[in-house]
């Protein structure tokens, strides 16, 4: 880029350098203060240097709302592109990036993220911080897994997730309240209902923690010995909300199938207390999953209803 | 469609012209599919001509309706996103023209499912189809998807469908299972619908 950019021009409000062979985006541009567009996808980007040093501090930094560096050669998102807290869309499409940091959430005026093409392969949690994401597209990556927290992204309408590597999905993608578009296909997605048959029985420990915790028995640091007071402390709360039950170290993931106005049949992950838990829960509860089944199906219609498109064929 | 009577290989100079010689194909009781391909190839895409109808959305393709064609066909511009695809679907018998004004679009040929379909749709072939390039589809060849796998270039494409419908069905590529789908249009004539 010329020296005198931000001299001759300095009223530049969108500057387009796609297709023009640039391994670097130098300092000239930061002392454009009304530069909001920048569109520099199809070049050698993605070695250090390609962004200017010190680009949060600068007038670009606080003016840059759309920035598509798609089809370059970036390993990793630059450091210094998070400076950019402004930035409302971003585009690093068809680069040859293995992760998202967590540094992203540092994104936070971020509407419009675009990571299609590339080789990710897990999704931080930290990518639902962004207040304001509503379009999330992820295809064509080798993404395994989706992080549950992804339902706190409210503002999603869109999330394009097709051509990964995923065999189900977190049962809290029914809370994306405002998701309207959803594409899953050519995904490995488990089609028949499968029972996690590495299900480990809980230990007598763990047995008799859940029965304390249950039975709200009473009990005093002085009647046991530190360890076990100490393995009291631990237990957690069953994930299923209709559930009162806690579990230690033994819980079951177990794929349910939700049918989508009865056209796809989508695998949630649920992760229960046991195999048998449903709701509502009790010591003994040995009645059958179809009660949590039912649930299920009845959050999924009413999801069905918000989620306009589901484009998993 | 039949064969023609005479066989005559049209040349669109611009956007209009094709309008135009599409209008006096249709009044005619035969059409030929060839004839119509050969047409559609023939127009080279001038993006001055058709800017005013491509109208992007950030979330998925969009419709926009060019041209009604005296309810004999429709003619419409699609703009596809980076990263955008359709649905499989069919073309509710019905003949479908797509030709390529900008960018590439990919499209995948599938068998149509068995009666009781219950296991993996079949894929037929695929192919890319580069600027100006026209393909033709109807119910008997199959169904297919539609997408612009590119992440970095968007894609225009102008489809032809006579006669014109708006309801269609979309197919789940895993189990062959249909839904009937109403499809609406995004713009009309270049003005945003709502």
């Amino acid at each position: 880029l010329p020296a005198g950019l931000s001299q001759w021009f300095p009223a530049l409000e969108v500057l387009d350098v796609s297709g023009t062979g640039l391994a670097e985006l130098g300092a000239e541009l930061l002392a454009l203060p009304h530069l909001h567009t920048l569109l520099a996808k199809n070049n050698r980007l993605g070695g250090p240097g390609s962004l200017p040093k010190g680009l949060g501090q600068a007038a670009l930094g606080r003016s840059l709302r759309v920035l598509n560096l798609s089809g370059n050669r970036f390993l990793e998102m630059p450091p210094s592109l998070f400076g950019l807290r402004g930035l409302r869309s971003l585009s690093l499409g068809g680069n040859r990036l293995h992760s998202i940091p967590p540094d992203i959430q540092e994104l936070c005026s971020l509407e419009f993220l675009y990571l299609g093409g590339n080789f990710i392969t897990s999704i931080p949690p930290e990518l639902a911080n962004l207040p304001s994401l509503s379009y999330l597209v992820l295809c064509d990556n080798k993404i395994q897994s989706i992080p549950p927290q992804l339902a706190q992204l409210h503002s999603l309408r869109s999330l394009s997730l097709h051509n990964n590597l995923l065999t189900y999905l977190p049962r809290e993608i029914l809370n994306l309240v405002h998701l309207e578009e959803l594409s899953l296909r050519g995904n490995p997605l488990v089609v028949r209902f499968v029972r996690d048959l590495t299900y480990n029985p809980p230990s007598l420990l763990e047995l008799a923690g859940r029965t304390i915790k249950t039975r709200n028995v009473a009990y005093a640091p002085s009647d046991l010995p530190e360890n076990l007071v100490r393995y009291l402390s631990l237990a957690s709360n069953c994930p299923n909300p209709k559930c009162g039950g806690v579990y230690f170290d033994s819980c079951v993931r177990q794929i349910k199938f939700v049918d989508f106005c009865g056209k796809y049949r989508l695998p949630l992950m649920h992760y229960l207390c046991s195999p048998e838990c449903s709701s509502p829960c009790s010591s003994a509860s040995q009645s059958s999953t179809s009660q949590s089944e039912s649930d299920s199906e009845d959050e999924a219609s009413v999801a069905a209803r918000r989620m306009q498109k589901v484009l998993l064929g | 469609m039949e064969q023609p009577v005479q066989t005559e290989m049209w040349k669109a100079q611009s956007l209009e012209e094709l309008i135009r010689i599409l209008h006096r194909i249709f009044a005619e009781d035969k059409v030929s599919v060839e004839e119509v391909q050969a047409l559609m190839e023939s127009y080279e895409s001038n993006p001055e001509e058709w800017l005013q109808y491509a109208k992007f959305d950030q979330y998925r393709y969009t419709r926009n309706l060019v041209d009604s064609g005296n309810g004999k066909f429709n003619l419409m511009i699609l703009c596809w996103g980076e990263g955008h695809g359709s649905s499989i679907h069919d073309h509710t018998d019905s003949h479908c023209f797509m030709k390529i004004l900008q960018g590439n679009l990919k499209e995948t040929l599938f068998e149509w499912p068995e009666k009781k379909g219950n296991g993996e749709m079949i894929k037929k072939s695929e192919r890319v189809l580069r600027e100006n390039q026209c393909a033709y589809i109807n119910d008997s060849i199959g169904l297919h998807r539609v997408e612009n796998i590119s992440h970095t270039e968007t894609a225009v494409s102008l489809h032809l469908y006579s006669p014109p419908f708006d309801s269609c069905n979309t197919f789940d590529q895993r189990t062959g299972h249909k839904h009937k789908v109403k499809m609406t249009f995004y713009s009309e004539f270049g003005e945003r619908t709502h």
